[in-house]
């Protein structure tokens, strides 16, 4: 039993990194707290529901587009519109990501209407067993071995190639990176086509675990901030440690008092994480 | 300067006056719209005295709203109190709540600050949610208020009349007195505020609770208005984002910004709503990046500036750009 809920915890924990890597990214590097970070996980839930539902494109297949077309949105969104207040006081950008959100939730609603949908994969149902004890079920392991895959690459990306050595300068100073070339503007649009890409994976996994509909945003959101909270920013081990932190907390919790405190607890976790250690458990350097 | 202000002080009566009048020239239907901009106006301009003058953007406002409106139902509905007394401990009940909350969360800056007010605003909820003294997610109902009709419409207008006035004349009080300094001072400089011998701690959870008390006042007259309040359009973390627009649209730090920019607002999302009934909330989406975008400073700096029109919103976009 116990081991079951710990199972179901950590699976569901790293989905929950993969959401707050590309918010700690984003936050991270431009000093960005992206509000419409859940209607971008949506976006791309949505996006694999229709590849499936009108192309039949298996949803793990859809990951690349989904990610790709999510990039691609990201970066219009920060290059047209968010770059045009970027260096007002912070909460104006706070303010204008919270208007994106409304935008986006209630396009997708009008668009899709607030039905409840599934993406419904034949081997869904599939799983394995550990001894008597626990099951897996293999679209929750496949999904979290997929988040472990995407974060390599973003690792890679951010620590192993000249892009990720400009987004580095950028987010370190961004005068002295500016001085040595960096195309400012054009690096911190691909940084949040990176971060919204990123949202863009985690909503294709989300859609093939969980029902989803166009409102799911906010929610999503204010996990990933409290998974970034709790890992602190400026790692990208943060984010990782912090998902499984909440998986696993929340498994434990609604096992203990019921499903509708699932949220409570979030919520505390944040306020108190916040008031006793505000840099995260690792303590990262903001 | 006698002049200036003699013309000043002229201005606001008159325009008082032209609030007070307002009812008796509308139908309900429109007295009911105004009740609504002054209810918004009471909570942004409360959110102006911790956000606006104190610097720290609370992302969480709406707890203190509906801090209000519950503490009224309940002491209404279980305590069998009378409104009176539910509106003044509404009041004190949120202000209570913003220094217990404030201690531990205005210690954080920025982004942190609003993050945790946000956290704590949705964990209310939940909690609201969740308890047998709020009745959960089925909500509670409140006496109903023993008038004709039109007297109704016209006590819940002149409540919250009276309650803005009261907010904008303390925050205008605040301002002239040594208080209002160090709230500035701390939204400048906090580390020089607090060298210079402020008391920080003290000042900004003052500011906290008096804006906290305000909005708490707004939902104990919203509560007894609508008769039955529920956690979630209560707590909806949209009314925060309401307040700040509006702050921000109006002017950010100025007295009377948020009471422009609650009328501004209301009446663009009221023509929305009317003519685009099934969409209306996507064209606020649009209305809050297109303010954002073009006004950052508020409605009350373009009144001041000599470039108007596109030379304006080019300025401002060539400053905040990368």
């Amino acid at each position: 039993m116990l081991l079951q809920i710990i199972i179901n915890g950590l699976l569901k924990g790293g989905l929950y990194a993969l959401m707050a890597m590309g918010m700690s990214l984003i936050w991270g590097v431009m000093d960005i707290i992206n509000i419409a970070h859940g209607s971008f996980i949506m976006l791309g839930a949505f996006a694999t529901y229709w590849l499936f539902t009108l192309l039949g494109v298996d949803p793990f297949l859809s990951l690349l587009p989904s990610i790709a077309m999510l990039f691609i949105l990201g970066y219009i969104v920060q290059r047209y519109l968010i770059n045009l207040i970027i260096r007002s006081s912070a909460f104006i950008t706070l303010v204008l990501t919270f208007g994106i959100e409304i935008f986006i939730n209630n396009l997708a609603q009008v668009l899709w209407s607030a039905d409840v949908r599934m993406v419904q994969v034949p081997y869904g149902a599939a799983n394995f067993s550990i001894g008597t004890v626990a099951t897996v079920p293999i679209v929750r392991l496949m999904a979290f071995l997929l988040v472990i895959v995407i974060s390599l690459i973003l690792f890679y990306i951010l620590n192993r190639t000249t892009l990720g050595r400009s987004i580095r300068a950028t987010s370190q100073d961004l005068d002295a990176a500016r001085l040595t070339g960096v195309d400012v503007p054009r690096t911190y649009a691909v940084t949040f086509g990176l971060g919204v890409g990123a949202a863009g994976a985690a909503g294709t996994l989300w859609s093939i675990l969980f029902p989803i509909t166009p409102m799911m945003g906010g929610i999503l959101t204010l996990k990933s901030f409290v998974v970034v909270i709790i890992g602190g920013l400026g790692s990208m081990l943060g984010p990782l440690i912090g998902g499984l932190i909440l998986g696993l907390t929340e498994a434990m919790g609604t096992n203990l008092l019921g499903a509708t405190y699932e949220n409570l607890i979030g919520f505390t976790i944040l306020v108190l994480v916040l008031i006793i250690r505000p840099k995260g458990i690792l303590g990262g350097t903001d | 300067m006698g002049n200036y202000r003699l013309k000043n002080y002229l201005i606001c009566s008159l325009i008082l006056l032209g609030m007070m009048l307002f009812p008796l020239f509308n139908n309900n239907f429109v007295i009911r719209f105004g009740t609504d901009i002054l209810m918004f106006a009471i909570m942004a301009s409360a959110w102006n005295i911790i956000g606006g003058y104190t610097g720290y953007a609370s992302f969480g406002n709406v707890v203190f709203f509906g801090i209000g409106a519950y503490v009224t139902a309940i002491l209404m509905e279980k305590a069998g109190l009378n409104f009176a007394v539910a509106f003044v401990l509404s009041g004190f009940g949120a202000a209570l709540f913003a220094i217990l909350i404030g201690l531990p969360v205005l210690r954080l800056r920025g982004h942190y600050f609003a993050i945790a007010t946000l956290g704590v605003a949705e964990a209310m909820k939940a909690l609201v949610q969740n308890l047998e003294l709020t009745e959960g997610n089925s909500g509670i109902y409140l006496p109903m208020l023993d008038l004709s009709v039109k007297s109704q419409y016209y006590f819940f207008f002149y409540m919250m009349l009276g309650t803005l006035v009261v907010t904008l004349l303390v925050t205008y009080l605040i301002l002239k007195a040594k208080f209002g300094y160090s709230l500035i001072a701390i939204r400048e400089d906090e580390d020089a505020a607090n060298s210079v011998g402020i008391n920080t701690t003290y000042a900004k959870t003052m500011a906290f609770a008096l804006s906290g008390f305000f909005t708490g006042l707004a939902g104990s007259i919203y509560a007894y208005q609508q008769a039955f309040i529920k956690p979630g359009p209560v707590f909806t973390v949209g009314t925060t984002v309401k307040m700040i627009v509006m702050a921000v649209f109006g002017g950010i730090g100025q007295l009377f910004g948020p009471l422009l920019g609650a009328f501004c607002i209301e009446i663009i999302s009221e023509v929305l709503s009317n003519y685009f009934l099934a969409i209306h909330t996507l064209f606020f989406g649009a209305v809050v990046i297109l303010a954002i975008v073009f006004t950052p400073k508020g409605m009350i700096d373009i009144a001041s500036q000599k470039k108007f029109g596109l030379a304006y919103f080019l300025q401002n976009i060539r400053e905040n750009r990368v």
